[in-house]
């Protein structure tokens, strides 16, 4: 029998990458959705730039996003697609499921990126917010691993939950209490108890990494502790999303 | 009962599997089962809901993970080299659905480039134009018919031109011309030396387009011939008798003869 030629995993993950991209590209009005939030709450807090200073206002506003991304775009299209059965069409073509996530998540890479960029330009133009140059690109690096975060509790939810409107509404909820929770914890708004919760919370580490890293003269003991458990959270929450994780919902 | 071939060494086959286990926690779904599919060969596998059939496609496929026994396809272990017999099949699920967002063209190129198989415009529209959509390449997967959507999940299954090609009931919900038309294109296939594995509940059309059955009950197969042979051996068993209505032995008797006639959930 002649033998069977494999394509190479580039051609495999560059053509998966492709359409990954394009249906992200005709979902733009909800990838807009995700990026407009933490906009208007940066534009909304501008009165509070002089108060709290410009990184701590901007890494809030990076949080949002990360949180938006992570739980409502790569969760809830994780759902759907297994949900329809467009997983199990790519695990009989000889696309491995690391290629298969890893397409996924380079998408979910580039709107943290982008995310990040307009918050930065946002925060530049119309609330004044200026950075140095290593403040914007340690920034996005750490966008970068605090949004993995929010990724990996995203797989957590798809793990735990096969119902694609279950996810939906989960993860809006979720969503819904860090936003609220976190802000307003920060702010110290909810008393000093929740404060402290909020600051070893994934909201509160990933805010403080974020606004370190914005200022790098900031950076100390308390970043690398927060950075530190921030990849602890990454490392549980992607073990568990991944061994919770079905391909299908039957 | 076991595929009298199926364990002896056959190197051309495209399909052969041996001893297959499948359990759900401790339920034994697949038990012990053996079969093997030749190249130019249609060989359906039939049973009552909740037989066996899906799960031992679902093993053959990859989808999931036989507890014993060894699947290789087109000589490939679906084990130990999962890539290769994937690349060795092509696959046409029961629900098959593609990302609503891209155009039928999208979803081909998509394919074509996982099975290796480059693709420019040009071919893509020919190959559109030869199953009759070439007005489809720019609509959405969700805007075609039921039949218009088979012929597309036939093309992705088999744009690679595998050995092995795998149906799971492939007409159900067809029109009688749709149903037409996809046979004639599965003949074609074996034709042309593919081997192909499918599930149906027609017995009509597993009589007469199967060039070998096998019939799975509570996990087991429990009967493997051609059609008419298994038509000629259970002529005489009491309970196909019972079955039969129209006088004359039908596959679709000796299936009810052979399974019972208990409705299955």
């Amino acid at each position: 029998m002649s033998t069977t030629t494999l394509p190479s995993t580039y051609t495999v993950y560059s053509h998966l990458l492709r359409a990954d991209l394009t249906t992200q590209w005709r979902n733009r009005r909800a990838s807009l959705l995700v990026v407009l939030v933490p906009t208007i709450i940066l534009l909304s807090w501008k009165g509070l730039v002089p108060k709290f200073g410009g990184a701590f206002v901007l890494s809030n506003c990076i949080t949002v996003g990360l949180t938006a991304i992570g739980l409502m775009g790569y969760s809830n299209t994780v759902a759907r697609d297994r949900d329809k059965g467009i997983f199990q069409r790519l695990r009989v073509a000889p696309a491995s499921n690391w290629t298969i996530m890893a397409s996924r998540l380079t998408v979910q890479l580039l709107m943290i990126v982008i995310t990040t960029l307009v918050l930065f330009l946002v925060g530049y133009k119309f609330d004044g917010i200026t950075i140095t140059a290593g403040g914007y690109v340690g920034g996005l690096l750490i966008a970068i691993i605090g949004g993995a975060v929010y990724l990996s509790l995203g797989q957590v939810i798809v793990g735990l939950i096969k119902n694609p409107e279950t996810v939906n509404v989960t993860t809006r909820l979720v969503y819904f209490a860090f936003i609220m929770i976190g802000m307003f914890g920060e702010l110290g708004v909810l008393g000093k108890e929740v404060g402290e919760a909020v600051k070893w919370s994934p909201y509160g580490t990933v805010k403080h990494i974020v606004s370190a890293a914005l200022t790098p003269s900031t950076w100390n003991e308390h970043s690398w502790m927060a950075l530190l458990v921030t990849l602890g959270y990454t490392f549980v929450f992607a073990f568990l999303g991944i061994k919770w994780f079905r391909w299908n919902t039957r | 009962m076991n595929d009298p071939i199926a364990n002896s060494n056959h190197t051309s086959l495209v399909l052969q599997v041996e001893g297959l286990n499948v359990y759900y926690g401790a339920f034994h779904a697949v038990r012990g089962v053996s079969f093997n599919v030749r190249p130019g060969e249609i060989f359906g596998l039939l049973g009552p809901n909740g037989a066996g059939k899906t799960s031992t496609l679902s093993a053959v496929e990859g989808l999931l993970k036989p507890q014993s026994g060894t699947i290789r396809v087109a000589g490939y272990s679906t084990r130990e080299q999962p890539l290769y017999a994937r690349a060795s099949m092509g696959v046409q699920l029961q629900a098959t659905s593609f990302q609503p967002e891209l155009t039928i063209s999208e979803i081909i190129k998509l394919y074509g480039g996982i099975y290796g198989v480059p693709l420019s415009k040009e071919k893509i529209d020919a190959i559109l134009s030869n199953i009759k959509l070439q007005d489809a390449a720019n609509k959405r997967y969700g805007q075609l018919s039921g039949g218009q959507q088979q012929r597309v999940s036939l093309l992705i299954a088999t744009i690679h031109e595998p050995k092995l090609l795998l149906m799971d009931e492939p007409t159900t919900g067809l029109d009688p011309q749709s149903r037409r038309q996809l046979w004639e294109r599965i003949e074609a296939m074996r034709e042309k030396g593919h081997g192909i594995l499918l599930t149906t509940h027609s017995m009509e059309e597993a009589e007469s387009v199967c060039d070998r059955i096998a019939i799975i009950d509570h996990g087991t197969i429990i009967a493997i011939d051609t059609p008419q042979a298994l038509i000629d051996t259970n002529r005489g068993n009491p309970e196909v008798i019972r079955a039969s209505r129209k006088g004359k032995i039908t596959l679709e008797d000796v299936f009810i003869g052979l399974t019972g006639t208990e409705i299955r959930s």
